[in-house]
């Protein structure tokens, strides 16, 4: 009976296996992953209080602006509709004077996310630090 | 004279280029991709100029422009979504909840949510948005 080991020094290494596992890690990858450069805006913080506030807190005080979002994305300041430039610039003069302006924001139920995350990119740019996000009750 | 063509020698294909440019390719996907749960419907996050670097993990609540709401890529109603997260923040009150709502969804669809999530304890949630158009 032969038991020697047969020389196996100069055997090659098969490679087509390995590429087929790069190639179903490479799928799985490319199925499995979000590819959009995802950024997020804070509803709420742990050490803030919650913008989701109700809709009496902090209205009526003096440092206070409150903005409507109407349902078809038009932003209202006093009642009136106000364009984004404007908005901003009026922000800016505001906080020049009141650097602790609070903005109260007062979305219609039936706006949509763009137009919130539109307003809170106004608000933000010009500089607004202290933001609160209202939600009206429906009456039961 | 002999025109006859010689026989070409039978030569391996270059393998190990191949492997070389698979797994750049893979490489490239890990580093440039995101491995988030994929909502079961169509999400496409609002484009916002201001948001800021989004942290990684958490629980991804993705509500379609109609309204239908799925939890970490699992389609569900409302009723079982709240008591998945409720679960979840008995847990890890620190958990990031993360709402990846569709920029056309009308606001009454989940802002009430967000209140409800935040009402069993939440104490980060974020909206997710992204920085670049469609």
């Amino acid at each position: 009976m032969k038991l020697r080991q047969a020389n196996s020094d100069n055997a090659p290494i098969p490679l087509v296996p390995m590429i087929d596992v790069l190639m179903i890690m490479l799928v799985f990858f490319m199925v499995t992953s979000t590819y959009l450069n995802l950024r997020m805006i804070p509803f709420t913080q742990s050490e803030a209080a919650s913008p989701l506030a109700p809709a009496t807190a902090q209205a009526g005080t003096s440092d206070t602006v409150l903005l409507r979002l109407d349902s078809d994305g038009t932003v209202r300041l006093h009642g009136a509709p106000v364009a984004r430039g404007e908005l901003v610039e009026m922000l800016r003069q505001r906080l020049a004077t009141m650097p602790d302006l609070n903005v109260v924001l007062l979305p219609s139920g039936h706006a949509r996310t763009q137009e919130l995350v539109s307003l809170l990119d106004a608000t933000t740019s010009a500089g607004v630090t202290r933001m609160r996000l209202v939600r009206l009750e429906p009456v039961r | 004279m002999n025109l006859a063509r010689r026989k070409r020698r039978q030569h391996p294909e270059p393998i190990i280029a191949l492997i070389d440019v698979v797994f750049f390719l893979l490489v490239f996907s890990m580093l440039v991709g995101r491995m988030d749960a994929t909502a079961p419907f169509r999400v496409m996050p609002a484009i916002s100029e201001t948001g800021a670097t989004m942290p990684g993990g958490g629980e991804t609540v993705a509500i379609a422009q109609d309204g239908t709401l799925a939890l970490n890529g699992r389609e569900m109603d409302e009723t079982a979504l709240l008591s998945e997260l409720a679960t979840v923040l008995t847990r890890m009150p620190d958990r990031l909840i993360r709402i990846n709502a569709h920029r056309g969804a009308e606001l009454r669809l989940y802002l009430p949510l967000v209140a409800e999530i935040e009402g069993l304890g939440a104490k980060d949630i974020v909206l997710v948005v992204t920085p670049e158009g469609p």
